[in-house]
């Protein structure tokens, strides 16, 4: 057991406060546009406090430092892919200024804007399929570092992983976006503190010299360069850029942020701002995994190594603040994962499929029944499922499913007039194809360059061989009306 | 490779600072922003 009275008390007290702030969120509930944009009342300063906590977990930390054990100061090239193209997304407002002024709520509703309601039932069971799978890696991860950190048994995980889950599944059901919102605010604090902490001790535990030695040592000029490291290349740098833009534009739990945001200016400095964030969030877990490397040495668990060090180097007191730390990237990540995944499946499959639409009641209902589905799949998957390789390239792949093709979707759909649903229906499965292909043992920079391409080729094939569809674009502001659509 | 090395030592020295001082500017001006969400909520809520 590494974590002392002092350690469990400093969790305790983040706990008890993050769950009494995401419960204040629910008397502010009044409808189901509440529930999911949180009323579109974001502005610039907490868009970016959300957003940010939303895509910075322990999970996070985990699959990036175990990038960084593996393939060393290399791994750095996708810290840096995934910040700067936020920051050309957020500086430009390219497809994101678009998709806010659409005023749509979820990523498959556009593809009923654009498309017809039949495509967006299929992109909704897409979205869902690659959605869970994505998710349902993640509490196994993180409850492994909170296992080993707090030095509890692994035999303790599956507990580690139901008490996780429970605690932000209570205040996520009751209090929808907003309390997820306002708990990503104090969890954004939180995990900034516990991310600088703990660089500050692998650097000045370790040191930077020690880490470069470690890496030329272990691993050669591959350990520098992303393009001579087999790992990466040309292909990989490629796959990525396309990956982060798809992800940061139609990703659900980023799309989001977008929606919810006061208007398309306010959309466009969350992605400015939270692009120089996505820089640190990369490059500092990838710098504890080389960390781990300098301190282990080669040959350890390239996923538990980062724990196993931070175990060892962090003194009582900081250990708990850190956990608390990681305790809140955790959280604010599943919430958010959840409401969104939730979300795609309430609004974007059960609704379209009813011939009645439901009342504004028994949407909030519907939405709180999926999200307790939602979980329980994640904690079974996470319990059983055996990762085929690095858990980045997983996540990578499982979320090119259905990333691909609606990447290919919206672009054709915002910025080509012969697009249409013949079109969409090509990319959607294209892009599909091309992805599955990492699990017959194709590498993964091949497998999503391929779904892209394919994905690609299906928008411009499908939509060439079809009749072109008028755009239509709805009023936005009529939220509720459009969401009791379905 | 001692081009990567200085490269990717820039990098992160730009990335860390930005990480952290942008997330003591949020911290400092999120609340404010908070509170106009919660403000508009209850604004909304009142008058349905």
């Amino acid at each position: 057991m590494n974590f002392t009275t002092l350690d469990w008390a400093i969790v305790a007290i983040y706990l008890a406060l993050t769950l009494a702030a995401g419960l204040a969120g629910r008397k502010y509930i009044s409808n189901a546009a509440d529930f999911l944009l949180a009323g579109r009342h974001l502005g610039k300063f907490i868009g970016v406090a959300t957003l940010a906590a939303t895509e910075i977990g322990t999970i996070t930390f985990m699959y990036y430092a175990e990038l960084g054990y593996k393939t060393g100061f290399s791994s750095f090239v996708n810290g840096l892919i995934a910040g700067a193209v936020m920051i050309f997304l957020g500086a430009t407002g390219f497809m994101i200024f678009k998709l806010r002024d659409l005023g749509l709520t979820t990523v498959p509703e556009f593809f009923e804007v654009k498309y017809s309601r039949r495509l967006r039932l299929v992109a909704g069971f897409l979205v869902a399929i690659g959605g869970l799978l994505n998710m349902g890696v993640f509490l196994k991860v993180e409850g492994t570092f909170l296992t080993i950190v707090a030095g509890l048994p692994l035999s303790d995980l599956k507990w580690t992983m139901t008490v996780i889950l429970a605690l932000e599944l209570l205040y996520t059901v009751l209090g929808g976006m907003v309390s997820v919102v306002i708990t990503d605010f104090i969890q954004f604090v939180m995990l900034s503190l516990g991310t600088i902490l703990i660089t500050g001790y692998v650097i000045g535990h370790v040191g930077w010299g020690n880490m470069q030695h470690a890496v030329l040592t272990n691993l050669g000029a591959n350990g520098f360069s992303p393009l001579s490291n087999p790992d990466y290349g040309w292909a990989y740098i490629f796959f990525q850029l396309l990956l982060w833009t798809a992800i940061d534009v139609c990703w659900q739990t980023t799309a989001m942020r977008t929606f919810a945001t006061k208007d398309p200016r306010t959309s466009q400095k969350v992605f400015l701002w939270t692009g120089f964030i996505f820089l640190g969030r990369g490059m500092m877990p990838m710098l504890w995994g080389i960390g781990a490397l300098a301190y282990f040495g080669a040959g350890h668990d390239s996923l538990q190594a980062m724990p196993e060090m931070i175990a060892r180097i962090l003194p009582t007191g900081i250990l708990g603040l850190v956990v608390a730390g990681m305790l809140a990237a955790t959280m604010s990540v599943n919430s958010s994962y959840l409401l969104g995944w939730s979300s795609v499946i309430s609004q974007d499959i059960v609704l379209p499929l009813r011939r009645t639409p439901l009342s504004d009641g028994s949407q909030v209902v519907l939405n709180r029944v999926v999200n307790v589905l939602v979980s329980l799949f994640v904690l079974f998957w996470g319990v059983w499922y055996v990762l085929p390789g690095p858990v980045y390239f997983y996540l990578n792949i499982t979320g090119t499913l259905f990333l691909a093709g609606a990447f290919a979707a919206f672009i054709g759909g915002l910025f080509w007039k012969r697009a249409n649903t013949a079109g969409g229906y090509c990319a959607m499965i294209g892009g599909a194809v091309g992805s599955v292909t990492y699990f017959f043992n194709i590498p993964a920079a091949y497998a999503g360059m391929s779904a892209f391409a394919l994905a690609a080729l299906g928008m411009i094939a499908g939509s060439l061989i079809a009749r072109p569809v008028p755009l239509k674009i709805p009023k936005s502001g009529d939220d509720q009306q459009r969401i009791n659509n379905g | 490779m001692s081009f990567w090395m200085w490269f990717w030592t820039v990098n992160f020295a730009v990335a860390g600072t930005a990480f952290a001082v942008i997330a003591v500017i949020v911290a400092i001006r999120g609340v404010a922003d908070l509170r106009a969400m919660l403000a508009a909520l209850a604004a909304e809520r009142n008058r349905q």
